[in-house]
C-alpha cells in the first residue's frame, strides 16, 4: 500500500523519479520472477533456456529504455512483454504440475499460490500497463489505472498471503506425520546411538 | 490496440480486456486444479483396486496353503497314522510270549506295514516336490508328469522342450512346473480334450512355454473376469505365481479355433 501510495504521489507531481522507478521496478520485478520460476521448474528445455530468455528481455528493455523509450515515458512496451513472458512461464508451470505423478493437491503448495499470484496479477494488469504510456496524463485513466492496479495489488497480496498459509501448513504436516521412532523403548534409538 | 480503442472505446477496451485476462487465468487455474483433482482421484481408485487385488491373491495363496497343509495332515494322519498303529499292534510286548512261527508272522506283517507307510510318505513328499523336478530338472519333471497322464489313457499328452540349455533357476522351476501342473489339471478336468501339447522355447532372457489343447478353453477375458472373482482359486494360484517369477500369462485361441494356447513368459533369475 505504501508502495503504491508512494507510487501515485511521485505521479501526481509529474516526478521524473516515478518514471525511473517504474522501468527499474521492471527490471527487478523481471530478474527475481525469473529466478524464481527456474529454482521451481522441473528439469525440462525450458529452464535451460530460461537464463537466456532473462538476458533477452533485459537486453530488450534497455534498447527499449535507452533508444526508444529515452527514459521519459512509461515502458509500456517492455512492460506488455513482460507480462506475456511471465504468463507464459506460469501457464508452463501449471502445465508440468498437470503432467507430473505428484499425489499431493496442487493447491496445498507453496509454490502453486505463488505462481497464480504472477499469472492473475499480470493477467489483470495487462491491458492497464500497455494502456498507460499515451494516457499518462489522462486524468480518467489516471483514476482507472489507480482503482484496477490497487485492486489487483490487493489482490496479489491475499494470494501471496495464503501462499505463506500454505507453506507453513505443509511444515506443521511434516512434524505431524514424521516416522516415530519405534527403536525408542528397545535402547537401540538413533538418538541413544 | 490502436484500433481496439478507436472502436471501442479506451475505457472499455481497458475494463474488458482487463476483466477479460482476469477471468481467462481464473478459468485456466480452474482448469488445472480441477483436472488434478480429477487425475488423483482416477489414481486412487486405480491404487486401491490394485490393493484390492494383491489382497485377493495374498488370501488365495494364504489359502492354497492352508489347504494344503490340511491335505497333508490328513494324509498323514488318516493314511500313515491307522497304518503305524497297526504295526505297533504286531509288535506289542506279548510277541516274545508268542510261538516262533507266530513271532515272524508278526514281524513280516509289520515290515509289510512299515513298508506300506514308507511308500505312502514318499507319495506325500513327492507330491510337495516332485523328485524328478528336484533331480533332473523341469524338462524331465513334465515329462514325467505327461507319462503319468499318459497311462491313463483318456488324453494324449506330450511335451517338447526347444531350447533348455540354459535351465530356469531351481525356485523358477518348481514355479512354472505348479503352473503347468494347475493348468494341465484344469484342462483335464473342465476341457473334455483330447491331447495336451506343451511347447518350450527360449529368445534371449526370455522362456516360453506353450500348452496347446484341443477341449473347451478359456480366453484371456474370461481369466480375467474369473480371477477378480473370490473363487477360482487354482487361477489365483497361477496369477500369483506368475507374479512371483515376474513373467505374464496369455489365454489365447488359434486363429481356425481349432485349438486353444495359453502362452507363459518367464524372464531367467540367477540361480541363488
Amino acid at each position: 500500500m505504501f508502495n503504491e501510495g508512494m507510487g501515485y504521489y511521485l505521479q501526481s507531481i509529474k516526478s521524473e523519479t516515478f518514471i525511473i522507478l517504474l522501468h527499474t521496478f521492471t527490471f527487478v520485478e523481471y530478474t527475481f520472477f525469473c529466478l524464481y520460476i527456474y529454482f521451481i521448474l522441473p528439469q525440462s528445455i525450458l529452464k535451460k533456456i530460461l537464463p537466456f530468455l532473462w538476458i533477452g528481455f533485459i537486453v530488450f528493455a534497455l534498447i527499449d529504455l535507452i533508444y526508444v523509450n529515452t527514459g521519459i515515458e512509461f515502458d509500456s512496451f517492455a512492460i506488455g512483454i513482460e507480462s506475456i513472458i511471465i504468463i507464459l512461464l506460469c501457464i508452463y508451470y501449471l502445465f508440468t504440475q498437470i503432467k507430473g505423478t505428484n499425489s499431493l493437491l496442487i493447491y496445498s503448495t507453496f509454490n502453486f499460490w505463488v505462481v497464480i499470484t504472477f499469472l492473475i496479477y499480470f493477467a489483470g494488469t495487462f491491458f492497464l500497463y500497455i494502456l498507460a504510456q499515451g494516457l499518462r496524463y489522462d486524468i480518467s485513466f489516471r483514476k482507472e489505472y489507480f482503482i484496477i492496479n490497487i485492486s489487483f495489488n490487493i489482490l496479489k497480496d491475499v494470494l501471496l498471503c495464503v501462499a505463506m498459509t500454505m507453506k507453513s501448513t505443509d511444515t506443521v504436516n511434516e512434524q505431524k506425520n514424521g516416522f516415530p521412532d519405534l527403536d525408542e523403548d528397545l535402547f537401540i534409538s538413533k538418538k541413544i546411538n | 490496440m490502436f484500433f481496439l480503442q478507436t472502436v471501442f472505446g479506451r475505457p472499455s477496451v481497458l475494463i474488458l480486456g482487463t476483466l477479460g485476462m482476469f477471468f481467462m487465468a481464473i478459468t485456466l487455474v480452474s482448469v488445472v486444479v480441477f483436472h488434478q483433482r480429477r487425475v488423483i482421484r482416477f489414481n486412487k481408485q486405480i491404487q486401491k483396486m490394485e490393493e484390492e487385488r494383491q489382497q485377493m491373491l495374498l488370501r488365495a495363496s494364504i489359502q492354497f496353503q492352508e489347504e494344503e497343509r490340511q491335505r497333508i495332515a490328513a494324509d498323514l494322519h488318516d493314511d500313515a497314522g491307522p497304518l503305524l498303529a497297526t504295526a505297533r499292534l504286531y509288535l506289542n510286548e506279548n510277541l516274545i510270549h508268542q510261538e516262533p512261527a507266530v513271532q515272524l508272522q508278526s514281524i513280516f506283517s509289520a515290515k509289510q506295514i512299515i513298508d506300506d507307510t514308507i511308500q505312502l510318505i514318499r507319495n506325500i513328499s513327492h507330491s510337495l516336490m516332485p523328485p524328478t523336478l528336484k533331480n533332473f530338472g523341469l524338462e524331465a519333471a513334465v515329462k514325467d508328469l505327461f507319462d503319468k497322464i499318459n497311462g491313463s489313457g483318456v488324453i494324449n499328452a506330450s511335451s517338447r522342450f526347444h531350447d533348455n540349455r540354459q535351465r530356469l533357476s531351481d525356485e523358477q522351476e518348481l514355479l512354472v512346473f505348479r503352473i503347468l501342473q494347475e493348468l494341465v489339471t484344469n484342462i483335464i478336468k473342465h476341457s473334455s480334450a483330447g491331447f495336451i501339447h506343451l511347447t518350450q522355447n527360449a529368445q534371449g532372457n526370455i522362456v516360453y512355454f506353450r500348452i496347446h489343447h484341443d477341449g473347451k478353453g478359456i480366453l484371456q477375458a474370461d481369466f480375467d473376469k474369473m480371477e477378480q472373482k473370490s473363487s477360482g482359486l487354482g487361477l489365483k494360484n497361477i496369477q500369483s505365481r506368475i507374479r512371483v517369477l515376474n513373467g505374464k500369462i496369455f489365454f489365447e485361441i488359434d486363429n481356425t479355433h481349432t485349438y486353444y494356447k495359453v502362452t507363459i513368459e518367464v524372464p531367467r533369475q540367477p540361480n541363488k
